[in-house]
């Protein structure tokens, strides 16, 4: 069971508020990720679920209980760090088995977890080498290992890929989505990239400076972001955001498109501008629209084999039901 | 960049260098080993001649001999445990955020900068001296007959005042591998449920075996040589009981004038310190590499 409810948390160093009070609910087999840009207090509020934070205001309960005051080790959580944080003067085994050996279990116990952990996790083959003896990704494991072999009511992951290159990084993503299929326990994921939390959430939270500004499945945030910040955030490459006169055309203060919303043409449409750089991905083409007199740069998904030059002048039309309109406060208008 | 003709001048640049080190152990050196074998005393002049290896005979039979190794072993031994093991306390008390953090390093740094000589001195007049020595008031303030360290405890009073001198230099060493130790881990621990003690032998003292082992190396070279607080304080009394074997070679060749037995005595302290600088680093070496 892993069921966490943040209830008015609140975290001040010292003058400074990183997180207002807070209210989130997490259920049992969740996979929830946290996302947000750097400094936004993603770490902290993890950390303060973990526990390796005081909490200035409020309460954390775990499965009904308050676990405000409950130490770290008490709370039944295990978390994996992005730096892997492994204990270097110990062997992969060693290090697998030291929560085990902490909480006194039995030898052939703490045996049984760590090969059932090791083939899980393909390590089998590493159990007597040193951390500084393995790859960023076979470390990134040791600490996952490290994590399940716990048993925790929840995982905390912070970060965890983002010392890995990216051909790693999109396996051990399926990996971590994989393992979470398989133990079904909760996870809250901590990341900056939305595509990490697109691709892997259940629930996204995200974050800015502290505040909660939308929470959703991946497809909900994709489909009607609360306000301008999530529509900006999520998405890639990022939704068009244009003020004025084709705003006002729409009844709002600011329209947002998604570059795949677009509808291209060379005759006609609702707004025409001549064509910059275009980005060619193989199976679509981005193509940078300048002097629509709407933004200064507008992004419109294309197909693959498009056939168009720097310098051609096009016509965009929006697709009237994928248009987002926004208020003057920022806010989503229904 | 390499070649033949750039590494013969490179020879040629640092020979005058190799020339003057070698030179200034050498000489020294050999001179000792030929005073060694001879009947070299300061009170008659002209009269040296060779005796082959009676000096060390002499030197190796004389009971003040196995007091000095015993003493010597004492004192390095006394010293190395004191430090390391307050120097790794000191630390990690020095590691905490507090008050006032720099000026208190600052002030447990400061007695490495007292010469030896002048700190021994103090500690002999101002802390031991059994009637006007501070801890001669803290034992009377307490009803308590004054102690008269030096001459009832002598090698322990000198191993006191050495360990005083180096647990700074400890500390110091151990209180930057405390600095560079990953938060993360300790963190990490925390959560996998290793409390304060288990975090200690488990992640800090492993992450410490390299500096501890620096600490051991570099204090057993100096404290084998330990001289000017014995003769301070104790001059190497009562008896022999706190004579190590630098003081006793020192005690031959200039106290009893005699330089042969004086020499010898100072071959045997190369070859020593040198059985316990391999013992060492079989021992601890290891720690130093990877
Ligand atoms: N120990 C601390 N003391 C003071 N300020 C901190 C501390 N830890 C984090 N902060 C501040 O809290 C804010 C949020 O930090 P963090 O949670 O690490 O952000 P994120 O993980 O989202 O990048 C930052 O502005 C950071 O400077
Ligand atoms: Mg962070």
């Amino acid at each position: 069971m892993g069921r966490i409810t943040l209830d008015k948390v609140t975290k001040r160093f010292g003058e400074v508020e990183v997180i207002p009070p807070l209210d989130l609910t997490i259920e049992d087999g969740e996979f929830v990720v946290f996302v947000g840009p750097s400094g936004c207090g993603k770490s902290t509020l993890l950390r303060l679920i973990a526990g390796l934070e005081d909490v200035s205001g409020g309460e954390i309960r775990i499965d009904g209980r308050d676990a405000t005051e409950v130490p770290p080790a008490k709370r039944g959580l295990a978390m994996v760090f992005q730096s892997y944080a492994l204990y270097p003067h110990m062997s992969v085994r060693k290090n697998i088995a030291f929560p085990l050996r902490m909480a006194n279990m039995d030898k052939a116990e703490q045996d049984r977890r760590i090969e059932s952990a090791a083939k899980v996790l393909n390590l089998t083959d590493y159990l007597e080498r040193r951390p500084g003896q393995l790859s960023g990704g076979q470390r990134q494991r040791v600490a996952i290992g490290r994590a399940i072999v716990r048993e925790p009511a929840a995982f905390l992951f912070d970060e965890p890929l983002s010392n890995l290159d990216a051909a790693l990084r999109v396996g051990m993503r399926l990996e971590i989505s994989e393992l979470h299929e398989r133990l079904k326990t909760t996870m809250i994921y901590v990341t900056h990239d939305q595509v990490e939390a697109m691709t892997m959430a259940d629930k996204i939270v995200v974050l800015r400076a502290g505040n909660i500004e939308q929470v959703g499945s991946p497809l909900d945030l994709y489909r009607s972001p609360r306000n301008l910040f999530v529509a900006g955030f999520i998405g890639s490459p990022t939704m068009n955001l244009l003020e004025g006169r084709a705003a006002q055309a729409h009844g709002a203060h600011t329209i947002g498109i998604r570059p795949e919303h677009l509808d291209l043409s060379r005759e006609s449409g609702e707004w025409s501008g001549v064509v910059g750089v275009s980005e060619h991905l193989g199976s679509d083409t981005f193509l940078h629209v300048h002097d629509t007199g709407l933004a200064d740069i507008v992004t419109v998904r294309a197909s693959g084999e498009v056939e168009l030059r720097h310098g051609d002048r096009v016509f965009l039309t929006p697709q009237a039901d994928k248009l987002h309109r926004f208020g003057e406060n920022g806010l989503r208008l229904a | 960049m390499a070649t033949q003709h750039s590494r013969a001048a490179a020879r040629v640049m640092i020979s005058p260098a190799v020339i003057l080190l070698l030179g200034w152990m050498l000489i020294p050196l050999g001179m000792t080993l030929y005073f060694s074998f001879l009947r070299y005393n300061l009170l008659m002049p002209g009269t040296e001649s060779f005796t082959g290896w009676d000096n060390y005979y002499y030197f190796l039979t004389d009971p003040a001999f196995s007091s000095a190794i015993v003493n010597t072993l004492i004192l390095v031994g006394g010293v190395l445990a004191i430090t390391t093991i307050g120097g790794v306390l000191f630390a990690l008390l020095l590691d905490q955020p507090m008050f006032g953090q720099g000026i208190v390093r600052i002030l447990v740094i400061s007695p490495f900068f007292v010469m030896p000589t002048v700190s021994a001195l103090v500690w002999k007049n101002m802390f031991m001296n059994p009637v006007s020595g501070l801890l001669a008031s803290l034992w009377r303030f307490f009803g308590a007959q004054p102690v008269d360290w030096l001459s009832e405890y002598p090698l322990f009073s000198i191993v006191v005042i050495v360990a005083w001198q180096w647990l700074p230099f400890a500390t110091l060493i151990l209180l930057t591998a405390f600095q560079s130790l990953d938060q993360d881990q300790l963190e990490a621990a925390e959560m996998d449920g290793a409390g304060a003690l288990s975090r200690f032998f488990h992640i800090m003292l492993p992450h410490l075996a390299r500096a501890i082992t620096v600490v051991v190396l570099i204090q057993t070279i100096f404290l084998l040589s330990i001289f000017a607080e014995i003769l301070v304080t104790t001059n190497g009394g009562p008896g022999t009981a706190s004579t190590n074997l630098t003081y006793l070679v020192y005690a031959e060749s200039l106290l009893r004038f005699d330089v042969g037995t004086g020499s010898a005595g100072g071959i045997v302290a190369v070859i020593l310190a040198n059985i316990v600088a391999i013992f060492l680093m079989r021992m601890i070496g290891k720690n130093l590499d990877a």
